[in-house]
């Protein structure tokens, strides 16, 4: 009862997109993809979809090959924004739901019940062209829940929304988890990982470099992080001169720094008290999720490297 | 690929949702209105035509002041004028007849411009024979002075002769004339002006088929790359299959292109029809018969052909299509398949000087040219119902396999976005594509 994606190679021309693929998926979580531009997210998202095909490797949804599971199984949100721009909101996204085998007048009621929780049912009878950058990718969302798939399949969601429509979609990702529903979308967002995720897969390369549940990938590494503030000093620059400890951050909160692993996180503690500071705030922390990307990927490249084939708008 | 299975209904919604964007665009709506007005005007030209000339009937008033004229002297004249159109709606000489007496008001209805000529026959007392004196204002070495010199002559003088030799014109017409072949085995030739008018007809057709297949076809390819451009392919992917995408894009594309179709040539159809009440209201006479000719074993070839014809050209397009994602693009991409209708029209346009020739024969038969070439020899009867059939058989595989190609294609032409694709990447593609 879950979707495996079980040793999946693919390869464009000279670049192996996907190498070695494989995943467990367990229904109704929420999984997050997590790689730089070009490690194979949206490759890994059209195979499952059975949009492209793997060179080898099976996707299976709850024991049945994607192949022949029905196409109403998923709802997808390609990254590639795209809709009719003539064609009015209603219309179309009745027109979406149609092609999943949704009646109309379901449909119908669907939709504008979806509209009315983003907060824009006046644009039911606009045509998309009219429509902000933000509302369309909205509209798009709902065109790809309509049919109530079981699986939700999104290339970078949270991409070019603005803060309050980011807090619509994250509601609405919670309203579809609570539907018993399992989520996948892939990001390039941290702190929207930690805030929304299980589970997580970081990939580099076609590779899986580290996945499983958010707690364990963060453990993983051994490391351990403090975060310290103290009254009136907000530099605290004698932390790095500690035996062992590195200060990775600095911050108007906090100050951050790793602590060796031959050494007690304790000893910043008693070392900021020995100083006679007044302690604020000490945390002893698993390291955050961008620190362990980093660590596996390197920097967080955000050059447009990209092997899925993508559209150039002109 | 198990499209055939699920075709329907998705490709149903896709080809009524192609259909609504392209009837409701405002290109749609001005092309159709325009073209049906251009061409309900066209079918009004011979109306425009005989108005802008006035008339082109020539009234003229015969005054007889010569004693004794044969009886069937009117029937005579009017014959020699007008020739073969005697016996039309439309005859160009029109002529009423006045005994002399009458010269006084025949004078002044020529004055008030009831007529256009008045010709005075009167007999000379010494030789018996007729003498013609004619008052107009129409040019005295023109057309239509020179016509009535020559039927006042052959017609009534001839005619009047004859009469007083004691024999007639009716009495020569019943002289026994016979038409055989040279080879007495042979059929009799058929005329030339019959050969030129089913050669214009199947033109016609050819040119209604290719004009059809060339506007459409590039619908279709245009509306592909649109949707390949505006990204919502992948959407449509995950919804839909590559064949029912196609399929409905072709169907609905095409009853659009149909729609349009059917408008003007009803408008066409509309204005023939209406050609002679106009005519009447605005010129004053009724014109001939607009419809002839137009036999009903070419008519369903012609809808048969057409169809599938049409079918078949718009896979390819739609394949072609796929190959692009902007519609600046779509010409260049869509060019090889535009030399081949190019070819094939023009093959027709000359095959059917020669429609006995093998080569016209033999591409009658190939799908790519079968549209127009069996059409051009069925219009001329040159054919047998097999050699049809056989065509149509031929047209049908060829869709069939057009289809499977294409929504290859397709498939995998619409993931390979942003660059101009070449065929040979496509058919890599198109192993790992769905």
């Amino acid at each position: 009862m879950s979707l495996i994606i079980d040793s999946v190679f693919k390869r464009f021309g000279e670049v192996q997109a996907l190498d070695d693929i494989s995943l467990e998926i367990k229904p109704g979580e929420v999984f997050g993809f997590l790689g730089a531009n070009g490690a194979g997210k949206t490759t890994a998202m059209r195979i499952v979809l059975d949009i492209l095909r793997p060179d080898s490797g099976t996707i299976a949804w709850n024991g049945r090959l994607n192949t022949e599971v029905s196409r109403d199984t998923w709802g997808y949100l390609p990254e590639e924004r795209g809709l009719y721009a003539k064609m009015k909101v209603l219309e179309q996204l009745v027109f979406f739901a149609k092609l999943h085998g949704v009646k109309s007048k379901e449909a119908v009621r669907e939709t504008r019940d979806w509209l009315e929780r983003f907060r824009i049912p006046e644009y039911a009878e606009r045509r998309a062209e009219e429509l902000s950058k933000g509302n369309q990718q909205k509209i798009q969302f709902i065109a790809a829940i309509l049919h109530d798939p079981q699986v939700l399949l999104m290339d970078e969601p949270f991409t070019g929304l603005d803060p309050v429509n980011a807090a619509l979609l994250k509601e609405a990702f919670q309203e579809m988890k609570d539907r018993g529903k399992t989520l996948v979308f892939s990001t390039h967002q941290m702190d929207t990982v930690e805030e929304l995720c299980e589970s997580i897969a970081i990939l580099d390369r076609g590779r899986v470099v580290v996945g499983g549940t958010v707690r364990d990938v963060r453990r993983s590494t051994g490391r351990q992080v403090v975060r310290l503030a103290v009254e009136g000093d907000p530099e605290i620059d004698w932390l790095g001169t500690l035996d062992g400890v590195r200060v990775t951050r600095r911050g108007q909160d906090y100050t951050e720094a790793e602590v060796a692993r031959s050494q007690d996180p304790a000893v910043v503690l008693q070392a900021a008290l020995a100083r006679g500071c007044k302690v604020r705030h000490f945390e002893i922390a698993d390291p955050s999720l961008e620190q362990i990307f980093i660590e596996h990927v390197g920097q967080i490249d955000t050059s447009e490297r990209t092997l899925a084939p993508k559209a150039v708008y002109a | 690929m198990n499209g055939w299975r699920t075709l329907f209904p998705n490709a149903w919604y896709i080809s009524v949702r192609e259909f609504r964007s392209r009837a409701r665009s405002r290109s749609f709506v001005l092309g159709t209105v325009l073209l049906a007005g251009i061409a309900f005007a066209a079918t009004q030209l011979p109306v425009l035509i005989d108005f802008a000339m006035g008339t082109s009937q020539t009234r003229l008033e015969v005054v007889v002041r010569a004693a004794d004229m044969p009886s069937d002297a009117p029937a005579a004249l009017s014959a020699t004028l007008n020739g073969q159109s005697a016996f039309t709606a439309h005859p160009p000489y029109v002529v009423s007849w006045v005994s002399g007496n009458e010269l006084a008001s025949a004078q002044r209805a020529l004055e008030q411009g009831k007529f256009d000529a008045m010709l005075i026959v009167d007999r000379d007392p010494a030789t018996q024979s007729l003498g013609f004196t004619l008052r107009t204002d129409l040019p005295s070495d023109g057309q239509v002075v020179r016509t009535i010199n020559t039927a006042a002559t052959w017609g009534l003088a001839l005619d009047d002769s004859l009469a007083r030799a004691g024999t007639s014109i009716g009495a020569l017409g019943a002289t026994p004339f016979t038409v055989l072949p040279v080879n007495p085995s042979a059929g009799l030739a058929h005329s030339v002006s019959q050969d030129v008018s089913s050669d214009l007809l199947s033109t016609g057709l050819i040119v209604l088929i290719f004009m059809a297949i060339i506007t459409y076809g590039t619908w279709v390819a245009m509306s592909v790359a649109e949707e390949k451009g505006s990204r919502v392919m992948e959407l449509m992917l995950n919804a839909t299959t590559p064949l029912q995408m196609l399929a409905g894009k072709v169907i609905g594309n095409g009853a659009a292109g149909l729609t349009q179709y059917g408008i003007i040539l009803a408008a066409v159809v509309g204005g023939l029809l209406a050609q002679g009440p106009i005519h009447q209201m605005v010129v004053g006479s009724s014109s001939g018969a607009p419809f002839g000719g137009l036999d009903p074993v070419v008519l369903a070839a012609f809808v048969v052909l057409f169809v599938l014809g049409f079918l078949f050209y718009s896979l390819l397009y739609a394949a072609l299509g796929s190959l692009v994602s902007r519609q600046e693009d779509v010409q260049s991409a869509t060019s090889p398949l535009m030399m081949l209708i190019f070819v094939g029209y023009f093959m027709s346009i000359f095959g059917l000087q020669a429609i006995d020739e093998a080569w016209v024969q033999i591409a009658s038969f190939v799908p790519f040219f079968s549209p127009y070439l069996m059409l051009a020899r069925v219009s001329v009867g040159h054919v047998a119902i097999w050699e049809f059939a056989l065509a149509v058989v031929f047209l049908l595989a060829a869709i069939v396999v057009a289809l499977f190609v294409a929504a290859r294609i397709y498939s995998a032409g619409v993931l390979l976005y942003g660059q101009r694709v070449g065929l040979r990447q496509v058919l890599k593609a198109s192993r790992v594509a769905r």
